[in-house]
């Protein structure tokens, strides 16, 4: 397969990331500067997930284009769900069940060569540039956690969804899959809708994935400290006074 | 310390953890003078610092009240070393001579010591002595927003200790913490005093060292109607307000009985506590709780400062912050663990939904912890015990501060003051009081060896001599005065005027008399109660029981009965392994009757034995066994047994013998059983041939044999007996073979068995030392004067005289000789060995059979190899 980028339409413009469609695939092609390892997990991740039978789109190839690194996906046709949540506000309800069900499946599923959630919350809290006592605290609230083995995707929310126009929904983007506990995902996705400033949505999630996996809202939010400071490694500068105020809290004792 | 290497790093922290346990390992040599000289030089050095520490503390955290650290540093060094000055901690701490037992305390090891940023001196003074007391090496993880007051707490009574004696390096401490390094401390100590959140205490349990983990309070106080309200709401003020809130066993909740809510309300706001408007309340709701977590900035302000934080103007010199809710969810923020100066305020409609409000607080995040009840103390104790009973809390305070209460010592005198506060296993910990020096020690018991002691018991009466029955009975009237006397014994001897001898002298004395004549062999639980039906009716006050041991037996169950209506057979016969041990106690026996025994053959001995044998309708043998089953007199008088037919004669004559053999043999023989046995087998061997030949005409004979059966009955009273008799029992019930016979058959079998000097297991009990059972018939044989070059020659004679002796009275050789078929035999055996085994008589024997063995044994009887 040749690609030639100046031909393919730009589905979207990333700050280190351009996406084309190319017929029937989807092409990500990297910065000059992109990590390559990290081009490479993302692909091994996407190959491992495809394993489990999760409705996604495949990955056909690694390549390099123009001397840049390109991941080569199938293209799946339709709508995102957040453009849909968007456009019919009446049929929330519905998208969201719907959103918590694909979520849960995700974290039926087992891939036992994924990285761990732990390990990477633990990376991520060492790189957030906050003070000791911060750091020591998420630690020790971290090494309190359960392990678990289930596939967190990492960055759930309704743009990494499409649904095609049968009605079938697809998940997109596994460059921060890992194997770990649901709740930190969940606790995740409630943190992605918060800083969207989407309260509402957010709480009637939390309710929503607590309710379908039998889970105590408590235990999802001891996560939100962690996830907050993870978050804050890539995040938006303007987003950083917001997520700090989620980290800076202390464990009962 | 001028070398002082800061720990930083992983590599650092290895090479003072070495250091540690190298200066830990001196330490652990030290005397208990010289621990008590380094625990007063740090307690001292500590108490001394405590307002710089203090300052320290609370300039660098930026939380608490630097006079109520004041007070948490002197309590750390001064109420620690009070209760802890004369505790012994070193070498032997406890020796009880006669037991024969000794407790040794050695020290543990290294400590890895997690400090809390709530605490960060008091709690370094409080573990580093309780370290020291104990000899034990402390490495302490501080929290890094604490790091430098805890370290300058540690390095102060470090110096303090390393003056007084103390090796250096006993104490040490991480220098720049993180979690990797508590980690590792953890990993490497060898116990861990976990003081700090679920986190922490998590990390403690999974570092794979036994940790005295500490968890979350969330302490509810309710404050009954009956309460106290002045001494009520000043407690739960002075103790909230203490360090602004930050003990963890501080009150979280006050839970108001409705009819006094408004007094307490009051008395909270003359007291300078705010009561949150409505939107107050939510706007402090959103400030002290983020996403179910407590925010960070809150922890141990003043309230003024948490009601600026959340936009909420009070004033100044506000004491607490109270917000009146009514959910005790944890979705509410109120109903959480604080640690600051904010209460939540319930109303309860009563005492019944108190306690339901706090029990779902405590549910919320303070299993184990603190609980804290305000009642009269005086009237309302029925409230103090339920509330006890139904609060999963390990500390249960009554009308006490709980900051103040909870650390023990100070509102109450005998709980261990402690800044460590165990909260068991509900809260995931593995002691549930106040840590002390106990939890930091490794307590070695020496145990010497003792013999068990022994005993002699025997009816306080024993009559013997030919013609003695009416000169005994003589004392019923003239001694006891006994008015009505019931008669048990079997129609044989009933119709043959056994008892009429005793009738004449009753009708004499002018006693009233019944008699219960319908006994039959292996007396069954019916019969005994046919005859205690008679005996209810007639109310003696003294039994006579007269026959052989089934009359005698069934005289006692008919006692037990007459005495105890609702005795439960079942539990009486439970197996026990020593009978001052067993689980049931055995009902008091003699309170309605006088219990005589006149035994008519020699004999079961039962006349002086504390063992009676019932057969239920099912035909199940409940063997009973207990001195107050010992007949209260027994009567020996030979002219009872003048005319025993020779078969009786025969049987009850060896069943004597093989009494007399397994107590000479029994593990728990002793001087003065052994004396009794001794004889009585000489006596039988000289007498039992004669009586069996021609007893009618010798009266002498018969004597002799009368007290050789009592003889030797006294002695398998006491030392019991082994596994002839397990073995001859179920033999017996199997085949219907006579019980005298049945041991006749197995005797010199279990002998040769018992003789082995290597046998496959011997018999457990202190006295018996070794396996010395061959060197016990050796006696038996030199007392008879059989000779023989070796133990083993003499044992071997002893047997062929005992065989020579069975011969002569007429039993057979084998099993098979009593026309028990082959068939039969094999198709039992199993089952048969099996019971033998589990028999009551196992347990005093010698060698401590295997089933096969036993089957063996039997084998052997029936085949006579």
């Amino acid at each position: 397969m040749e690609f030639d980028t100046s031909k393919m339409e730009v589905i979207a413009k990333r700050s280190n990331k351009v996406i084309y469609r190319c017929g029937d695939y989807t092409v990500k092609v990297f910065d000059k500067d992109f990590s390559k390892a990290d081009i490479l997990n993302e692909a091994l991740n996407t190959a491992r997930v495809e394993e489990t039978g999760l409705p996604i789109a495949k990955v056909q190839q690694v390549t390099m284009i123009d001397g840049k690194w390109a991941i080569v996906y199938d293209y799946i046709e339709g709508t995102t769900l957040a453009e849909l949540m968007e456009k019919n506000p009446d049929k929330l309800d519905e998208y969201l069940d719907l959103f918590v069900d694909l979520q849960l499946e995700i974290q039926s599923k087992r891939a036992r060569l994924l990285n761990k959630l732990k390990d990477k919350m633990e990376r991520k809290i060492s790189e957030t540039g906050l003070d000791a006592t911060t750091r020591y605290e998420l630690d020790a609230r971290l090494a309190g956690m359960k392990k678990h083995v289930k596939i967190c995707h990492g960055d759930f929310n309704p743009s990494n969804i499409i649904i095609t126009p049968e009605g079938k929904a697809y998940v997109l983007d596994w460059s921060h899959v890992t194997q770990g506990n649901g709740a930190a995902d969940a606790a995740r996705t409630f943190l992605l809708f918060s800083l969207e400033g989407k309260t509402e949505l957010a709480d009637k999630y939390m309710k929503l994935y607590c309710k379908k996996s039998d889970t105590a809202m408590q235990y999802v939010q001891q996560w939100l400290p962690i996830v907050a400071a993870s978050q804050s490694v890539k995040g938006k500068p303007e987003e950083r006074e917001f997520l700090l105020k989620w980290v800076n809290v202390v464990e009962y004792q | 310390m001028a070398d002082y290497r800061i720990v930083d790093s992983v590599e650092a922290l290895e090479e003072k953890l070495a250091e540690v346990k190298a200066a830990q390992r001196i330490f652990a040599t030290f005397t208990q003078e010289q621990v008590d000289k380094i625990f007063l030089a740090a307690a001292t050095a500590a108490n001394m610092a405590r307002l710089p520490l203090a300052k320290m503390a609370v300039e660098e955290t930026g939380m608490g009240v630097v006079e109520d650290k004041v007070i948490k540093n002197n309590y750390a060094a001064e109420y620690i070393y009070n209760a802890y000055k004369d505790t012994k901690t070193c070498g032997v701490i406890e020796e009880d001579k006669a037991f024969g037992t000794k407790r040794i305390a050695e020290p543990i090891g290294v400590v890895a010591a997690v400090i809390p940023t709530t605490n960060p001196t008091s709690t370094a003074i409080f573990k580093t002595l309780i370290c020291l007391k104990t000899r034990n090496g402390i490495i302490i993880s501080p929290h890094p927003r604490a790091k430098k007051s805890t370290i300058a707490a540690a390095k102060l009574v470090l110096e303090a200790a390393v003056k007084a004696g103390a090796p250096e390096g006993i104490i040490g401490w991480i220098d720049v913490p993180s979690l990797e390094m508590t980690n590792l401390v953890m990993k490497e100590a060898d116990i861990i005093l976990a003081t700090g959140g679920p986190g922490m205490v998590k990390a403690a349990y999974s570092s794979g060292k036994p940790a005295l983990g500490v968890g979350a309070g969330n302490t509810p106080a309710i404050i009954d109607k009956s309460a106290d309200i002045l001494l009520a709401v000043n407690s739960i003020i002075h103790s909230k307000t203490f360090d602004n809130g930050m003990i963890c066993a501080s009150e979280q909740s006050v839970i108001v009985d409705k009819e006094i809510y408004d007094a307490v309300r009051a008395e909270f706001a003359a007291r300078g506590c705010y009561f949150l408007k409505d939107d107050e309340k939510d706007k402090v709701r959103k400030t002290m709780i983020i996403n179910g977590s407590l925010n960070a900035k809150i922890v141990g302000q003043k309230p003024v400062t948490i009601a600026a934080l959340a936009g909420v103007e009070v004033p100044e010199e506000t004491k607490v912050l109270i917000g009146e809710v009514e959910s005790v969810d944890i979705s509410e923020e109120f109903a959480h663990e604080k640690l600051s100066p904010v209460l939540a305020m319930y109303r309860s409609e009563d005492f019944e939904d108190a306690l339901a409000k706090a029990e779902q607080l405590i549910a919320d995040g303070g299993y184990g912890h603190t609980s804290s009840l305000y009642c009269n103390a005086l009237t309302e104790t029925d409230k103090i015990s339920e509330f006890s009973a139904r609060m999963k809390t390990c500390r249960i305070l009554v009308n006490t501060p709980s900051s103040h209460g909870g650390i023990g010592d100070i509102y109450n005198f005998k709980l261990a003051p402690s800044l460590t506060l165990g909260c068991g296993s509900w809260g995931g910990n593995s002691v549930s009081e106040n840590v002390g020096v106990k939890h930091l020690l490794n307590i070695k018991t020496v145990a010497e060896r003792r013999e068990n002691m022994l005993w002699f018991r025997a009816p306080e009466k024993v009559y013997i001599k030919k013609g003695c029955l009416p000169v005994a009975l003589d004392e019923l009237k003239n001694v006891m005065g006994k008015k009505k006397v019931f008669i048990v014994t079997d129609q044989f001897l009933y119709k043959n005027g056994y008892t009429k001898g005793i009738t004449d002298k009753l009708d004499e004395m002018g006693i009233v008399h019944a008699t219960f004549f319908d006994v039959a062999p292996d007396p069954t639980l019916a019969c005994a109660l046919e005859g205690v039906k008679q005996m209810r009716a007639f109310e003696p006050d003294c039994i006579i029981a007269v026959g052989g041991g089934s009359a005698m037996d069934a005289g006692k169950i008919m006692w037990v009965l007459y005495e105890h209506p609702d005795a439960d057979f079942k539990d009486m016969a439970m197996r026990f392994m020593d009978i001052r041990k067993r689980v049931y106690t055995f009902p008091k026996m003699g309170e309605k009757a006088y219990f005589i025994a006149v035994p008519t053959s020699a004999g079961t001995g039962s006349e002086v034995t504390p063992f009676a044998v019932i057969t239920d309708d099912e035909g199940i043998k409940y063997p009973l066994a207990d001195y107050q089953l010992m007949p209260n007199m027994a009567i020996v008088d030979a002219d009872m047994q003048m005319t025993a037919p020779r078969g009786l004669t025969s049987a009850s004559g060896i069943d004597a013998m093989s009494h007399a053999l397994e107590a000479y043999v029994s593990v728990m023989a002793t001087d003065y059983t052994d004396g009794l046995a001794l004889q009585a087998i000489k006596t039988i061997f000289d007498y039992l041939p004669t009586c069996y030949d021609d007893g009618n005409n010798q009266p002498f004979a018969r004597e002799k044999m009368a007290n050789a059966a009592t003889l030797a009955g006294m002695a398998f009273a006491n030392a019991f007996l082994g596994i002839n008799h397990s073995l001859a029992h179920k033999l017996g019930a199997y085949h219907h073979i006579a019980h005298g016979i049945a041991n006749a058959l197995v005797l010199t079998h279990v002998m040769r068995f018992n003789a082995a000097e290597v046998p496959t297991k011997m018999g457990t009990f202190s006295q018996y030392d070794h396996p010395k059972t061959l060197r016990r018939y050796a006696e038996i044989a030199e007392y008879l004067g059989i000779g023989g070059a070796d133990d083993n020659e003499k044992l071997e004679g002893l047997i062929a005289k005992l065989e020579e002796l069975k011969e002569k009275i007429g039993i057979k050789k084998t099993i098979a000789d009593y026309g028990v078929s082959e068939e039969d035999f094999l198709a039992t055996l199993d089952e048969m060995s099996e019971n033998a085994f589990d028999d009551q008589c196992t347990g005093a024997n010698p060698r401590y059979p295997l089933i096969s063995e036993l089957k063996e044994i039997y084998r052997k009887a029936y085949y006579g190899e």
